[in-house]
């Protein structure tokens, strides 16, 4: 299998400008701004099936498309790196090892949109991913990467790292745009989208790390050779991140479409100190649940949205028969609460509730009403609200009462307050 | 904040708009301060041409800004999903009880501080933490009081 | 333009129309909390939730622009559904305060709940506790925490309209609290207007706290006499009740919406001047201080004017008249004085300091109708001129409506005044201290009891009706004039209020083509 985002990774040194160019490095970007119009870029990326790796997959060509021609405000391009979703840090390992497979992305991505100034917003605990992006961009700068007349030609580029301050919301796009204007991290109601009216109230375009680390390679090999490697609709590798009861956490670069019973006892050792696997969390923390018996799925987009969840970010947090599913429904649900930013009410105060009810039943004070209300609740809070957090507790959280209902039951059944206020329901 | 004018004045460059410079430059202060107090949000705000019930509004929305003094050695320990299964609940307690104090808390002496936070972004090392600037992986009773003793 | 039906009812719109903007002007209720047509669209709350034909998911009204042909239902078992989820999400940690809340019976949560809530509540967990709970923010106004819904109407307010960003919201998820940047208070001049916009008894005024039920009050509209602006009101007051509040009948003013005027808004310095209005009121007519029968008074007055009339000495009367009069109380006394008897000692213009103005709705002439008195006092002589001939014994009446001479002049020309003319009237609806030294003190009405119209600064005339009839024995100003000039045999027969404005639409050319019922609720501008 052929590497693309971590194909620098094992290097000595493979930050450092001078290793980056044993590689090909910059010529991609070299081929785009010097042979290459800005809307064949588009489409080669489109031909690619490249698709968002944050966790949203969407297809990234049309993304790119949908900046308005004739709007004479300055573009921009802002890098996503807030990689807050659980059970993901792949983008932390570009920043580290490869980030100038990054800026090569990035300096490409901006040409074919017309952008002069791109903003990379890391987020602030990443101390050491800031510091690396930030000297490869002086590196960059120093050999004419990026500033003014890259590479001799006339495309003038800059490259600023932001650093964000904690909020996992701030990996939504537009709250994301908020954190980069200075406010609390706050998405904002669409219409009108980032597309349109971004950052600074300028056209913008928001990619993932991943994504833009694949641009390079696919403007040097051509979109079809992307595409190919992948399955249909989704082109090319992604890293998956493996992490929880597995004998080897990791990260792993594999063709969209790998079997997910691959990843986990393939490739990520299968499970640890030889228990059984219970239940997987195959695409970040949003994304709904899988019994032990529901890992024959294909981890491409669109085989995991058939199936009633999400590819998301590519974070497959792995549960053994260990586990107590009341308890892990619990964490999910604190995390949550813990990250709403609070604008609207549904997920201000869903989220909330949503968790004490939860931390209620595990800690031994359920009441059988309580199944029958908590997945209304949980479903009230998605589809109501401003972003798609909501949404995300309501498929996260409620996978886990639907899935395991009876291991909720289990402690309803055990609850000390069983025998009381019964009248009240 | 004079002395960090220079710093602060080439991050406010880099943006359209002042405003936009306000997270950097409250990274940047904190760095050096230790925390925002009141009268650095009033500073950072009358800098910024912001009103200061803004500044303030971000301070206290965005966990990594503090308004009270950490420990010299903070630790930031992740409770989140792979963590939480391969036991952050244990480092935390055995934090707790070799310090004796809880999460949002300082010693006495300063010298540590402890906060339970989600995520960090690395599972894949996981039951972790980050202690100060560093991330710390696979934690165990031991490695804790390792670290502890490091920074006694 | 674009059609939109709503609810099977199709109107037409301009381009850019929101969802809620149309749903209002066609009258279909569509409930919100962060929503305010003077702010910034927030779309935070979700309780403006509706079903678009065509678009799978239920949308916000507040931030959808209208298309043609856009189908809406506001009350499809969708957005129905969509919108009693968000009220039980904002009740799960709201206070059941009601019993202690000011805004009881003016809650938008109240209000929704009934018509649209669930009724039987879910919550089984603790509330969140927040910080500040009855907490006073500055001089006009207390923050409960606990009640906020987080709309930021308030912080939308204050960012946007007094710019001077007082409010925001801390923390994060259910913690978020709304306050002020610590150790600030709210105290621009126009803090009142935050309790009005709250939908519900987060912020709640001092002055009104606790004071009535608001189902007790009645309303009557009306125009705030503290400045020429004439920011529209709304008098609030309960006569049912009177054990509140040492019997005060006005328990509160509320702005009312004028585009022209004060849109939505008004000071601190208009909304909390009422007062006045019920207390330290002149209630019966008087002969130095002793009570009289208004007929006694009127024939004291008649008597003293009516030999100067027979020998043609008119010039021996001053008449001071006040620019807090309406336009009906001020064509009455040029109706007697001037055109009648002739009087040429008839002045308004007084050396009142002027007073805080801003560039918004505070003027510096604290009278709300100069322009009215300009307009129908033509040939008006100078207020010090009369006091001056009235000093010197150039005056044998000296008739002085609603203006407190010794505030102005001093006590010694006041006293002089009292000495040199024979008779000294002042009729007027306070105490003050003029009152000790006239000779007789004629009870007149305060502007809420007054059916009339005052004329603002933009020359725009405005309606005021009566919302209790006058105090005591007060009566209406230009009655008490009409009583005078039938007393002199100078027939003024009003029948009401209407009756004069129609006889200075008739007498005074920028009055033309006025009549009470094209002045509406929102007023007409003077002709140049």
């Amino acid at each position: 299998m052929q590497k693309i985002a971590t194909r620098h990774f094992d290097q000595e040194n493979p930050q450092r400008l001078e290793n980056y160019l044993k590689d090909k490095g910059y010529e991609a970007a070299r081929k785009a701004l010097t042979q290459m119009a800005p809307a064949q870029v588009g489409e080669e990326v489109k031909k690619a099936n490249l698709r968002g790796l944050g966790g949203a997959g969407f297809p990234t060509g049309t993304k790119w498309g949908f900046i308005p021609a004739a709007n004479p405000k300055p573009r921009y391009l802002v890098v996503n790196g807030d990689e807050g979703e659980p059970g993901t840090f792949k983008d932390k390992y570009i920043f580290e090892l490869d980030p100038h497979a990054l800026l090569e992305g990035i300096i490409i991505t901006c040409f074919a949109i017309g952008s002069h100034k791109a903003y990379v917003y890391i987020r602030g605990e990443y101390v050491k991913s800031i510091a690396t992006v930030r000297a490869a961009i002086e590196e960059a700068k120093a050999k004419g990467f990026l500033g003014k007349g890259i590479m001799g030609t006339s495309f003038d580029l800059d490259v600023i790292v932001h650093p964000g301050a904690g909020a996992y919301i701030c990996g939504e796009e537009s709250a994301l745009l908020n954190s980069l204007e200075g406010h609390k991290g706050f998405p904002r109601i669409k219409p009108p989208f980032p597309a349109v009216v971004g950052l600074f109230g300028c056209p913008t375009v928001i990619n993932n790390v991943e994504t833009l680390a694949c641009v390079g390679p696919i403007i040097l090999n051509g979109g079809e050779w992307f595409a190919k490697l992948g399955c249909e609709k989704n082109g090319g590798n992604r890293i998956f991140c493996v992490s929880g009861h597995v004998n080897k956490p990791g990260i792993y670069e594999l063709p969209n479409g790998t079997p997910l019973r691959e990843i986990i006892y393939q490739h990520a050792g299968g499970i640890r100190g030889g228990r059984q696997l219970k239940a997987v969390i195959p695409g970040g923390i949003s994304a709904p649940i899988l019994t032990a018996n529901e890992i024959d799925v294909k981890m491409d987009f669109d085989s995991l949205k058939a199936a009633g969840t999400m590819a998301g970010s590519g974070g497959i947090i792995v549960m053994d028969d260990t586990t107590d599913m009341v308890w892990a429904a619990m964490v999910a649900a604190r995390f949550f609460a813990h990250e709403s930013c609070g604008q609207c009410s549904p997920c201000r105060e869903g989220s909330g509730w949503v968790y004490r009810n939860i931390k209620r039943i595990y800690e031994g004070h359920g009441r059988s009403v309580d199944l029958k209300n908590l997945p209304g609740i949980i479903n009230n809070i998605g589809g109501n609200t401003i972003c798609a957090f909501g949404d995300a507790v309501t498929m996260s959280i409620g996978s886990y009462v639907k899935k395991f209902r009876g291991e909720f039951e289990a402690y309803i059944n055990r609850s000390s307050d069983l025998e009381y206020a019964k009248s009240n329901h | 904040m004079q002395e960090l004018l220079p710093q602060l004045d080439k991050i406010v460059s880099q943006y359209e708009q002042k405003q936009a410079a306000l997270l950097p430059v409250l990274h940047v202060v904190q760095e050096h301060k230790g925390l925002i107090s009141p009268e650095t949000e009033q500073e950072v705000a009358a800098y910024l041409g912001i009103p200061v019930v803004h500044v303030h509004e971000v301070v206290s929305f965005y966990h990594l800004f503090h308004q009270k003094p950490k420990g010299k050695c903070h630790f930031a320990v992740c409770q989140t999903t792979s963590c939480a299964l391969l036991g952050a609940q244990e480092v935390i307690d055995h934090i707790r009880t070799r310090l004796g104090i809880e999460p949002g808390e300082t010693t006495p002496d300063g010298k540590f501080s402890l906060s339970v936070v989600e995520c960090l972004g690395a599972c894949e090392i996981a039951p972790m933490m980050q202690c100060n600037k560093e991330y710390k992986g696979f934690l165990n009773k031991k490695k804790v009081d390792e670290l502890i003793d490091q920074n006694s | 333009m674009p059609k939109v039906t709503i609810d099977g009812k199709e109107i037409e719109v301009p381009a850019g129309t929101t969802v809620i903007q149309a749903a209002d002007k066609a009258g279909i209720p569509i409930p919100r909390y962060c929503y305010h047509p003077a702010l910034p669209v927030a779309g935070n709350c979700r309780i403006c939730m509706v079903e678009i034909e065509k678009q799978p998911k239920q949308q916000i009204a507040c931030n959808t622009v209208v298309t043609d042909g856009m189908v809406v239902k506001t009350n499809s078992p969708k957005a129905v559904e969509a919108r009693q989820a968000v009220l039980e999400f904002l009740l799960v940690n709201h206070p059941v305060d009601c019993p202690v809340c000011d805004q009881a019976g003016e809650c938008k949560l109240q209000d929704y709940y009934m018509e649209y809530g669930k009724y039987n509540s879910r919550l089984v967990d603790v509330k969140v506790k927040k910080t500040k709970k009855a907490f006073s923010i500055g001089p006009t106004v207390m923050l409960d925490q606990e009640r906020c819904v987080l709309c930021t109407r308030c912080v939308r307010f204050a960012d946007n309209i007094t710019k001077t960003s007082e409010f925001g919201v801390f923390n994060r998820g259910d913690h978020s609290e709304l306050d002020l940047y610590p150790g600030k208070q709210l105290d621009n001049k126009y803090s009142g207007n935050v309790v009005d916009i709250c939908p519900v008894g987060a912020l709640t005024d001092k002055d009104f706290r606790f004071k009535c039920r608001v189902w007790y009050l009645e309303q009557t509209k009306s125009v705030c006499p503290g400045c020429s602006m004439g920011c529209n009101i709304t008098v609030e007051w309960d006569k049912s009740r009177p054990h509140q509040d040492k019997k005060a009948r006005v328990m509160r003013l509320k702005p009312r919406h004028n585009p022209e005027v004060n849109q939505h808004w008004i000071s601190d310095e208009g909304r909390y001047n009422y007062h006045f209005i019920d207390e330290n009121r002149i209630l019966f007519p008087q002969r130095k201080v002793v009570a009289i029968e208004w007929d006694q008074a009127i024939t004291a007055i008649a008597e003293a004017i009516g030999p100067l009339q027979k020998s043609g000495r008119m010039d021996r009367v001053g008449i001071i008249v006040s620019t807090q009069l309406t336009n009906e109380d001020i064509f009455a006394i040029r109706k007697l004085f001037k055109d009648a008897l002739k009087v040429p000692n008839i002045g308004f213009k007084v050396p009142e300091k002027p007073g805080y103005a801003d560039d918004f709705l505070l003027k510096a002439d604290k009278n709300p109708n100069t322009a009215g008195a300009a307009a129908i006092l033509t040939d008006a002589v100078g207020g010090d001129e009369i006091i001056q001939k009235a000093r010197q014994g150039g005056l044998d009446v000296l008739y002085v409506f609603g203006r407190d001479l010794v505030k102005l002049y001093g006590k010694e020309t006041v006293e002089q005044i009292a000495k040199s003319v024979k008779l000294f009237v002042y009729q007027g609806s306070n105490v003050n201290d003029t009152c000790a030294y006239a000779h007789i003190v004629l009870p007149g009405a305060v502007y809420a009891e007054k059916d009339g119209t005052f004329t603002n600064c933009q020359g725009r005339v405005q309606r005021i009706w009566p919302a209790f009839p006058p105090l005591g024995e007060a009566k209406w100003d230009w009655k008490i004039v009409s009583m005078l000039a039938g007393q002199l045999g100078v027939p003024i027969d009003f029948k009401n209020s209407e009756d004069v404005f129609k006889a200075i639409a008739a007498g005074v050319g920028a009055f033309s083509e006025m009549t009470y019922a094209k002045l509406g609720d929102q007023g007409m501008v003077l002709k140049k």
